[in-house]
Formats: structure tokens, C-alpha cells, sequence
């Protein structure tokens, strides 16, 4: 029984510190990648794609961010250029479906700027890369936004001919917006 | 010489025609082979190419139909039949009216195929029409006939300046030469 009481003790003091787990709402979430096309920018969609955040914006150490793509919900918008990137020498549709970003590393830069520390596999190529995040709560909701930038090379999209950088750029631009409900 | 008068082309004037040739000659080259290119970074690279030189061609036909409705246009030979100036009107007539319609067909097929487009890799051209892949293609398709079309009547033009000059030993073709002066 006092170990029950001290149980439910510990239980009760460490409640406040403990990340609640976010799911992500898809109606409200976006996840956009802009490439450049002969100096021009190209964007394009995931158009799935799931988030799932373990999160306290007071303490987010301890908390954790797993992401999956499909990769093959890719949408750039042009009918020519959907049908290109499915091939090995880009995001090779066959081979490598889904893409992962996981972190266990989320610290506050600075008010309700955050980062998040992991590693981005894509296209068979794991990768650390920072994320970094806003955090803005709406609701009993929360929103993250955010954007960074990436090498297409480091993932090797884009091979052969295509590795060369002054037709399609080597950077590209990933842009997110997640809604994120309690759950 | 700088304006044209009844007799022969000013220098603007000459200076247009040959340039124009030059860059209508290259332009249909660089259009063939900008298609059939399989798809690489050059191909992309042929067709930026491609229509930078469409949008240049357009601009130079916009000014030189300005230095041409200014100034005054040298006669055609009085012993010319009257099939013969049709013939020469028609086809002067259809080659300014390609001129316009090649480039905005391209512009259309480039802007309905939302394909971003800098001109030179420099300026943006803004698309002229909304994405829609249905009139991508029927306006490729008339793009390609209008070159078809054009093909056909500048071997007419160079046929006739030729004929002009070889045959009916006229002025025709000398008066637009760049180094004759009379």
C-alpha cells in the first residue's frame, strides 16, 4: 500500500513534466519540397504523409518527432515531370516507397522556436539532418511549421547526368505545415 | 542609308531581314532538335535556348513592324504580272503573321504545360495561359504545323528573291543585300 501511495506520489510529481503525444490532422497539413528548374523555382507536394510528436513546449527534452513520407505521393504538377521523377535516376518509386525523419533530440532555440535532431532516410541514404520547428498552439490544437534546406546529392536524387547541378539545382527547399491534435 | 526609300531597303531595315533570317534558321534547327533530344539536362538547355530565341524573335518582329509601317516600302518592279505581286504580298504578308503566331503558340504550349520559364535563364515570362495538358498538346500540334507551314513559304521567299535575281535579273534581291548601297 505505501508503495502504491509513493507510486501514485511519483506519478503525480512527474504529470506536469510529461510530453503529450500529437497526432497529426492531414486537413491541415502540408508538406512541400521546391527544387529549381533552369533557375526557376519548382514545387511540388507530398501528398502523404504522417507526423507524430511526443512534445512538452516547456520542456521538449525527452520528447521525440517521427515523421514517414510516401514518397510516391509526390505531385510536382506537371504531368511529365511526375512521370520522370518515379525513375531509379530520382526518388526511384520502386525501390524506395517511404521516407523517415525520426528524432530524439528536440530542444528550444529560443521562445517557440525549436529543432529537432535526427536522421532522414530517403532513398536508402540515412542522413542527420535539423529540423527546425515553430510551435504555435491553437485550440487544444497545436500547429508546426518550419523549413530547411537539403543537398539532392546527399540522396542521391537525381543520378547520372542529372547530378550535374546547373539544370536542376542542388538545393532543394522542403516546406512544412503541421496540425496536431492531442491523441 | 538609314530610311528606306522607293528604290532599295535602309540599313534598320536590311539589318532586320538578315538578322531575323539568321535567328528564324536557327530557331527552327534548334526546335527540331530540342524535340527529338532524349530528355537530359541538354534537352532542358535546348528548349530554354529555344524559347529565349522565340521571345527574341518576337520582340526584334515588334520593332522592325514599327520601322516598317514608319517608313516607306521600295516598289516592286513594274513589269511584275499581277499573279507575281500577289504572289509576293501574300507571302510577305504570311511570313510577318508567322512570325507573331510561332512564338505565341510556344508561349502558349510552354505556359499550358506550367513548365517554369526564365528567358535567357534571366527574365521570367509569365504564363499566358492556365495549366492544362489537353491544350498543351493540340497547341504543340499547331505549332508544329505553323513550322510545316513556314518551312513551305520561306523556300517560296528565297525561291522568288532567287528567280528575282537570277532569272527576271531584277533588283529585288540586290536591294536588300547588306553591301550594296544603291
Amino acid at each position: 500500500m505505501k508503495q502504491i501511495l509513493f507510486l501514485l506520489a511519483l506519478c503525480a510529481l512527474a504529470l506536469p513534466a510529461l510530453a503529450a503525444d500529437w497526432k497529426m490532422d492531414p486537413g491541415g497539413s502540408k508538406l512541400e519540397f521546391i527544387a529549381t528548374f533552369e533557375k526557376n523555382p519548382a514545387p511540388g507536394v507530398f501528398k502523404e504523409f504522417d507526423a507524430r510528436l511526443r512534445f512538452d513546449p516547456d520542456k521538449p527534452a525527452g520528447g521525440s518527432l517521427d515523421v514517414t513520407i510516401k514518397v510516391t505521393s509526390a505531385d510536382m504538377n506537371i504531368p511529365d515531370v511526375n512521370k520522370e521523377i518515379r525513375n531509379k535516376d530520382w526518388f526511384d518509386y520502386a525501390g524506395f516507397p517511404q521516407a523517415e525523419f525520426h528524432s530524439t533530440d528536440l530542444r528550444r532555440v529560443e521562445g517557440n522556436r525549436y529543432v529537432a535532431r535526427g536522421t532522414l532516410s530517403l532513398k536508402g541514404a540515412k542522413r542527420p539532418v535539423e529540423v527546425p520547428f515553430t510551435w504555435t498552439a491553437v485550440g487544444d490544437g497545436a500547429a508546426i511549421e518550419g523549413e530547411l534546406t537539403l543537398k539532392r546529392g546527399d540522396f542521391g536524387i537525381g543520378l547520372g547526368e542529372w547530378k550535374a547541378t546547373d539544370t536542376i539545382g542542388a538545393d532543394v527547399k522542403v516546406k512544412f505545415r503541421v496540425k496536431l491534435k492531442k491523441g | 542609308m538609314l530610311r528606306n526609300n522607293s528604290d532599295s531597303w535602309g540599313t534598320p531595315a536590311k539589318l532586320f531581314h538578315w538578322v531575323m533570317a539568321l535567328l528564324i534558321f536557327a530557331q527552327i534547327a534548334l526546335g527540331l532538335v530540342a524535340v527529338s533530344w532524349r530528355l537530359s539536362p541538354t534537352k532542358l538547355d535546348l528548349y530554354v535556348w529555344h524559347k529565349s530565341t522565340g521571345m527574341l524573335i518576337l520582340t526584334l518582329l515588334a520593332l522592325r513592324l514599327l520601322w516598317r509601317l514608319s517608313n516607306r516600302v521600295p516598289q516592286l518592279p513594274p513589269e511584275m504580272a499581277a499573279w507575281e505581286r500577289l504572289g509576293a504580298h501574300l507571302s510577305h504578308f504570311l511570313l510577318y503573321a508567322l512570325m507573331i503566331a510561332l512564338p505565341a503558340t510556344g508561349w502558349v504550349i510552354s505556359s499550358a504545360s506550367n513548365v517554369p520559364f526564365k528567358i535567357f535563364w534571366t527574365i521570367p515570362l509569365p504564363p499566358i495561359t492556365p495549366p492544362d495538358k489537353a491544350v498543351a498538346d493540340l497547341f504543340a500540334t499547331i505549332h508544329g504545323w505553323l513550322v510545316t507551314l513556314l518551312a513551305l513559304v520561306l523556300a517560296a521567299h528565297v525561291g522568288a528573291a532567287l528567280r528575282h535575281h537570277y532569272v527576271k535579273r531584277d533588283a529585288v534581291l540586290s536591294r536588300m543585300l547588306p553591301w550594296r548601297t544603291s
